[in-house]
C-alpha cells in the first residue's frame, strides 16, 4: 500500500474521531428516545473548556475532563427542557446549539491565537511498527485510542447490560418500561448527559489534539454530521465507526489528491463530504424502513405518565 | 396575580432601559482625530488582523489620535452599515482591512465626502478613498531563499488559502526564491480554501508532509501548519507575524506586516488636509513588510546571504519579479531584462516553473 | 416530590406575558454573563437597544435587516406548521441570489424592462427547487428533512464559491471572487430615499399577508394545519401528505430565495460571499419567538434585526464582540421555550393528582 494511501487512511481516522465521539454520544441519547440537536453547541463549548483548562493546568487530560464536564452540563439544559418540561426537542436542541456557539465565541475571545500545549501523537510501542495498520491506527493521539475503547464499551453497555436493556426499552416503549419499574426520566437524563460528555470529548479533541488552538466555530458543522451519521449507523455503535471514518476520509482524500499534483475541481470536491452524507442518509433511511429496524419508536416523543 | 406582577416588572425594566438610552446624549466633541478600523477577523488571530491591530496601537502611541476597532465584520453588505456608523459617529479616517469591503466602502465614501477612507488590498478609488497594500512578495521571496536552503528532500509544501491573485503572487515569489538557491526543489500547492480554519489547514499541511515535504509555507492566518510541521520535526515558514512560539524548533522565518508607519502616514495627511485617493503600495524600504527574525537553526552563511539580498531589495537594486521567468509549461513569460509590472502582478493567475499544482478556476 | 402537571386551561395572560417575561429573563441572564466577563450590562443594553431605534439611520438599517429575516422566518414557519423543520433557509437564500445573478448577468432579460420581475421569479424558483430537493426526499423516501436541509446549506455556499471563483468571476475584478455588478434594470429599487430600504420589504410584507390569509382562511391552510397537529387524522381524511410536503417546502424555498434576491440585487448589487450573516439560522429563532404566527414574524424580525445594529454599536463603543448578540439570541430562545412550556403547566409540590389519559402528540411520522 503506497505511503500516500496510508497517510489518507491515517488522516481519515484522525479527522473522523471527533465526529465518532459525538455520534456515539447521540446514539445513546436517541436510543433512549431523546433527540439532541445541540451537539454542535456542546462540542464548541467543550472545545473551549478543554483548551482553556489545558492552557491553565498544562495537562490535557484535566482539560479533557473539563471538556467532558462542560458537555455534560450543557446537555442537562436540554434534558431538563425535553424530559422534565416536555418541550419540543427539536427547538430545545437548536437553542442549545445557538447558545453554545455564541457563548463559546464570547468567552473564548481571550484564547484566540494563544498557543496551547495539548496532546501529542503517541505511538503505541511495538504495534505502531506493524506495516500498514500501525501508522494508520496506532500512531495517533491518546484521545483517538480512547475512542477505540469507547466503541466496544458502548456496544457492550447497550446490548449486554441491564442498563442497555432499560435504555432500549425506554426508547422503544416508555409506557411498558415504566410499568416494569424503570425510571424513564432518570434513564433519559442519563443518556442525554452521556451524550453531552462524549460530545465534549469530541470537542476537546479538536482544540487540544487535532490542533492545539481555539477559534470560534472551530467545529465547522461536525455536530450536524454526527446527527446524520447516527442514522447511517442505524443507532449501532460499531457501524458509527465506519461512517465517521468515511466522512473524515473524504475530506482528507481531496487534500492529498491536491498534494500529489492531481488537478480536480476544488469546490465540487469540497462539496463531497456533504453530498456523501446525504446519500448515506437516504440509503440508511431506506434500509431502516425496509428492515423495520433502528429508529427508536419513541424518539423525540416526550413521555407523560398516565393514570 | 403572579403574572401581572411580572408584567409590571418587565415593563419597568424596558422603560428603564429606554430612559437610559434617551438620557445619554452624544459624546462630547473631541479635538483628536478619530480613526476607525474595520477588521474581517478577530484581533487575536495572531495573523492578518493581529498585524493590523498592532498598526493601530502604533498609531495611537505615535500620533495624537483616538482609535476604535470593530472586529469580525463580515465582508459584503453588512460592512456598509459599520462604515456608515463610524462615519456618522465622527470618525474622519476609516480603514477597511479586507478586499471584500471594496464596494461598501466606495458607496459610503460617496456619501461622506469629508471622511477619509483607506481600503487595504482593494483597487477602486475615489477622491476620498485611497487604496493601500504592501509588497509582501519581497519578504516571501526572501523566505523562499531560506526554505530552499533548508530543504533536504527538495519537496516544499505550500498551504495556500483562496485562489486570489495576492495568494498566487505570494506563491510565485516564494518559489522564485526557493529555486534561486535550490533549482532542484519543487513547491507543491494545496488549497485549503480558508483564511482561518486550523483543522482544515492542519489536514492540508499533513497531506503535504505525507508526500515528503520537509519545509512548509502558508498563506493562512492560523499557525496550524507550523504546529503540524513541528510535531513531525520539520520546518515551516509562517505568515503575518512572528509565529515562533507555536513551534520554536520548526519556525524558520515569516513574511510579516508592519502597518504602523503607513497608518501614521495617512493620519498625517488627513490632519494636514492633503489626503487624496491615491494608491499606496509600499515595499520593504518603507517598512510595511519585512521578514521575521530568522531561526537559529539556519546556518549563518544562509542568513548572511538572505540579509544581503534584503538590503539590495530595499535599495532598489533587486526586483524579485525580474526576468527571465518561465511558467509551469516552460514558456518564458518575462524575458531577461524585463520585470513583471504592477498591473500584471495584480491580476496574476499563473504559476512559475517549479510550482506543482494549479490555480483552480472551477 | 416536584412535578409538572398540565393546566386545564392556559392562563389568560399567557400569550403576551410569557414571551415578554422570557425575553426579560434572557436579558437578565445575559446581564449576569456580561457582568462576569467584566462588562457593564446596563451600558451594553443601552447601546444594544438604543442604537437601532434612536435615529433615522438606525430605524432604516433595522428595516434593511428585518427584510430578509421576515422572509426566511416565513420560510421556517410555514413548514413548521406541518411539523417539518426547514433548517435550510440559509442555503435557499443563496440559491435565490444565484438565480437572480443568472438572470441579471447571463440572460437578455437582465437588460430589459422586465429585468426586475425576471430576477425575482428566477430567484424564487431557484430557492424553491433547492428546498424541493430535501422536500422530495422527505415526501417520497421519508428522509429526515432537518439534516438534509442543513447539509444542503453547506453545499449551497460552496456552489456560490464555485461560481464566483470560476465561471461567473467578473473579469474586471482583478481576480477577486466577485460576479459582475447587476445591470441597473435588474436591481430592486430603494423605496425610502437616502436609506438602503428596498422593495424587498414591501414584498416581504405582502408575503406575510398572503401566508397569514392562506393559513387561516383557505382550505389548503386548514389541511396544512391539520397535518401538523394530527397527522393520523389527516391521513384518514385522505389528505395527500406527500403533495403537501412538496408544496410547503417549495413555497418556503421560494420565500427564502426571495430574501436572497433582495440581498444580492438590492443590497450588494452582485453575487459574492457573505450575502447572509446567518439569516437562515436566525430565522429559526424568529419563527419560534413569533410562535409560528406569520403576523408576529414582522415584529420579531424587526426586533432581532435591530439587535444586529445594536451589536455593531456594542463593538464600536464598548469593544464587545458580535458573539454577545448570538449568545443573547440563544438565551432568548431557551427562555421562550421554557416559558412556553411553563404557560401550559403548573408546578405542583407534594401531592399527586389524577389526570385524564393522554398520550401526548406523536411527532414521528
Amino acid at each position: 500500500m503506497s505511503p500516500v494511501t496510508v497517510a489518507v487512511l491515517a488522516a481519515a481516522v484522525r479527522a473522523g474521531t471527533p465526529v465518532l465521539f459525538a455520534t456515539l454520544g447521540e446514539i445513546f441519547a436517541e436510543r433512549a428516545g431523546v433527540l439532541n440537536l445541540g451537539i454542535e453547541g456542546m462540542m464548541l463549548a467543550s472545545a473551549l473548556a478543554g483548551f482553556a483548562v489545558t492552557a491553565q493546568t498544562s495537562n490535557p487530560w484535566i482539560g479533557a475532563a473539563a471538556a467532558a464536564a462542560a458537555g455534560g452540563c450543557l446537555s442537562v439544559i436540554h434534558a431538563f427542557l425535553s424530559v422534565t418540561l416536555r418541550a419540543n426537542q427539536v427547538a430545545s436542541g437548536l437553542a442549545l446549539t445557538i447558545f453554545g456557539t455564541g457563548m463559546s465565541a464570547f468567552l473564548g475571545r481571550g484564547y484566540v491565537g494563544v498557543p496551547g500545549s495539548g496532546f501529542q501523537a503517541t505511538p503505541v510501542p511495538l504495534i505502531a511498527q506493524v506495516p500498514v495498520l500501525g501508522p494508520i491506527l496506532f500512531q495517533q493521539d491518546p484521545l483517538v485510542y480512547l475512542s477505540y475503547a469507547a466503541v466496544p464499551v458502548a456496544w457492550y453497555v447497550l446490548y449486554r447490560t441491564r442498563w442497555g436493556l432499560e435504555i432500549r426499552a425506554v426508547g422503544e416503549h416508555p409506557e411498558a418500561a415504566d410499568a416494569m419499574g424503570v425510571d424513564v426520566a432518570r434513564v433519559r437524563y442519563g443518556c442525554v448527559i452521556a451524550g453531552g460528555v462524549l460530545a465534549g470529548l469530541g470537542g476537546t479533541f479538536l482544540s487540544t489534539a487535532y490542533t492545539s488552538m481555539w477559534i470560534e466555530n472551530m467545529t465547522a458543522g461536525r455536530g450536524w454530521i454526527a446527527l446524520a451519521l447516527v442514522i447511517f449507523a442505524t443507532w449501532d455503535p460499531v457501524r458509527a465507526v465506519v461512517g465517521a471514518y468515511l466522512f473524515g476520509g473524504v475530506n482528507a482524500l481531496q487534500l492529498h489528491l491536491q498534494a500529489t499534483g492531481t488537478s480536480l475541481p476544488t469546490y465540487l470536491l469540497l462539496m463531497a463530504p456533504y453530498v456523501f452524507t446525504i446519500v448515506v442518509l437516504v440509503i440508511a433511511t431506506q434500509e431502516t424502513a425496509r428492515k423495520r429496524l433502528g429508529t427508536p419508536a419513541a424518539l423525540s416523543v416526550p413521555y407523560t405518565r398516565t393514570g | 396575580m403572579r403574572v401581572s406582577r411580572w408584567g409590571r416588572l418587565s415593563g419597568v425594566l424596558l422603560a428603564g432601559m429606554l430612559a437610559v438610552t434617551v438620557g445619554s446624549g452624544p459624546a462630547p466633541g473631541a479635538e483628536k482625530l478619530k480613526v476607525g478600523f474595520v477588521y474581517v477577523g478577530p484581533v487575536a488571530d495572531a495573523g492578518w488582523t493581529f498585524a493590523h491591530d498592532q498598526g493601530r496601537r502604533y498609531l495611537e502611541s505615535h500620533a495624537n489620535v483616538t482609535t476604535t476597532k470593530v472586529e469580525s465584520v463580515p465582508e459584503g453588505a453588512d460592512s456598509e452599515r459599520v462604515f456608515t456608523d463610524l462615519a456618522r459617529k465622527g470618525y474622519r479616517l476609516i480603514i477597511g482591512t479586507s478586499f471584500g469591503y471594496m464596494d461598501p466602502m466606495v458607496k459610503v465614501a460617496g456619501e461622506f465626502p469629508n471622511v477619509a477612507f483607506v481600503h487595504i488590498s482593494g483597487f477602486k478609488r475615489a477622491k476620498n478613498l485611497a487604496t493601500a497594500f504592501g509588497r509582501i512578495e519581497q519578504p516571501r521571496y526572501l523566505s523562499g531563499l531560506v526554505a530552499g536552503s533548508m530543504t533536504k528532500s527538495n519537496i516544499i509544501g505550500y498551504v495556500a488559502a483562496h485562489p486570489i491573485p495576492e495568494v498566487v503572487r505570494g506563491i510565485n515569489a516564494f518559489t522564485l526564491g526557493v529555486r534561486a538557491t535550490n533549482p532542484k526543489a519543487t513547491v507543491h500547492v494545496v488549497w485549503s480554501n480558508t483564511w482561518y480554519d486550523p483543522g482544515q489547514e492542519k489536514e492540508a499541511a499533513e497531506s503535504l508532509l505525507s508526500i515528503g515535504a520537509d519545509v512548509l509555507a502558508q498563506h493562512q492566518d492560523s499557525p496550524a501548519a507550523i504546529q503540524a510541521a513541528a510535531a513531525k520535526g520539520k520546518y515551516a515558514v509562517g505568515y503575518n507575524s512572528d509565529m515562533s512560539k507555536f513551534g520554536p524548533k520548526a519556525f524558520l522565518t515569516a513574511p510579516v506586516w508592519d502597518w504602523g508607519p503607513m497608518y501614521a502616514y495617512f493620519a498625517k495627511k488627513v490632519k494636514a488636509g492633503t489626503f487624496a485617493g491615491e494608491d499606496v503600495w509600499w515595499g520593504m524600504d518603507k517598512g510595511v513588510v519585512d521578514i521575521a527574525p530568522i531561526g537559529a537553526m539556519v546556518p549563518a552563511s544562509v542568513k548572511a546571504m538572505v540579509m544581503a539580498r534584503r538590503t539590495a531589495m530595499i535599495a532598489g537594486r533587486f526586483n524579485e519579479f525580474s526576468g527571465p521567468i518561465k511558467d509551469q509549461t516552460g514558456k518564458v513569460r518575462i524575458a531577461a531584462g524585463n520585470a513583471l509590472g504592477d498591473s500584471a502582478q495584480l491580476s496574476m493567475n499563473w504559476f512559475v516553473e517549479g510550482v506543482i499544482g494549479t490555480v483552480p478556476t472551477k | 416530590m416536584i412535578a409538572l402537571e398540565r393546566r386545564e386551561a392556559p392562563h389568560p395572560w399567557a400569550p403576551l406575558a410569557i414571551p415578554l417575561i422570557s425575553i426579560a429573563s434572557a436579558f437578565a441572564a445575559g446581564a449576569v454573563v456580561l457582568w462576569l466577563a467584566g462588562v457593564n450590562p446596563m451600558a451594553a443594553y443601552a447601546d444594544l437597544l438604543g442604537e437601532p431605534f434612536g435615529s433615522g439611520f438606525g430605524i432604516a438599517e433595522t428595516l434593511v435587516k428585518a427584510t430578509p429575516l421576515i422572509l426566511t422566518g416565513l420560510a421556517v414557519l410555514l413548514p413548521a406548521r406541518m411539523k417539518l423543520w426547514n433548517i435550510g433557509a440559509e442555503g435557499q437564500l443563496q440559491l435565490g441570489a444565484i438565480g437572480a445573478a443568472w438572470v441579471a448577468l447571463f440572460t437578455p432579460i437582465g437588460h430589459s424592462p422586465v429585468a426586475m420581475l425576471g430576477v425575482i421569479v428566477a430567484g424564487m424558483a431557484a430557492g424553491a427547487l433547492w428546498a424541493l430537493g430535501a422536500g422530495a426526499l422527505r415526501a417520497w423516501l421519508n428522509v429526515n428533512e432537518t439534516i438534509t436541509t442543513l447539509l444542503m446549506n453547506y453545499i449551497a455556499l460552496l456552489f456560490v464559491d464555485y461560481l464566483i471563483y470560476g465561471p461567473w468571476k467578473d473579469p474586471a475584478s482583478r481576480g477577486f471572487p466577485l460576479s459582475a455588478t447587476f445591470p441597473l434594470d435588474a436591481r430592486l429599487p430603494i423605496i425610502i430615499p437616502g436609506t438602503r430600504v428596498h422593495l424587498g420589504l414591501v414584498l416581504a410584507l405582502v408575503a406575510v399577508v398572503i401566508v397569514t390569509v392562506a393559513l387561516s382562511r383557505t382550505r389548503w391552510g386548514l389541511e396544512v394545519r391539520v397535518i401538523g397537529d394530527n397527522p393520523r387524522a389527516a391521513r384518514y381524511a385522505g389528505m395527500n401528505l406527500a403533495r403537501h410536503t412538496l408544496l410547503v417546502m417549495g413555497i418556503a424555498g421560494g420565500l427564502a430565495g426571495l430574501a436572497g434576491v433582495g440581498e444580492a440585487s438590492a443590497i450588494a448589487g452582485r453575487l459574492q460571499r457573505g450575502l447572509s450573516p446567518g439569516y437562515g439560522y436566525t430565522a429559526i429563532i424568529v419563527a419560534w419567538l413569533a410562535k409560528l404566527n406569520p403576523a408576529a414574524v414582522v415584529i420579531v424580525a424587526v426586533l432581532l434585526g435591530g439587535l444586529y445594529l445594536g451589536g455593531d454599536s456594542l463593538q464600536i463603543s464598548l469593544g464587545l464582540p458580535i458573539a454577545v448578540v448570538n449568545m443573547l439570541q440563544g438565551l432568548i430562545f431557551f427562555f421562550v421555550l421554557g416559558g412556553e412550556v411553563l404557560a401550559g403547566y403548573q408546578v405542583v409540590i407534594g401531592r399527586r393528582r389524577v389526570e385524564p389519559v393522554s398520550t401526548g402528540s406523536r411527532a414521528a411520522r
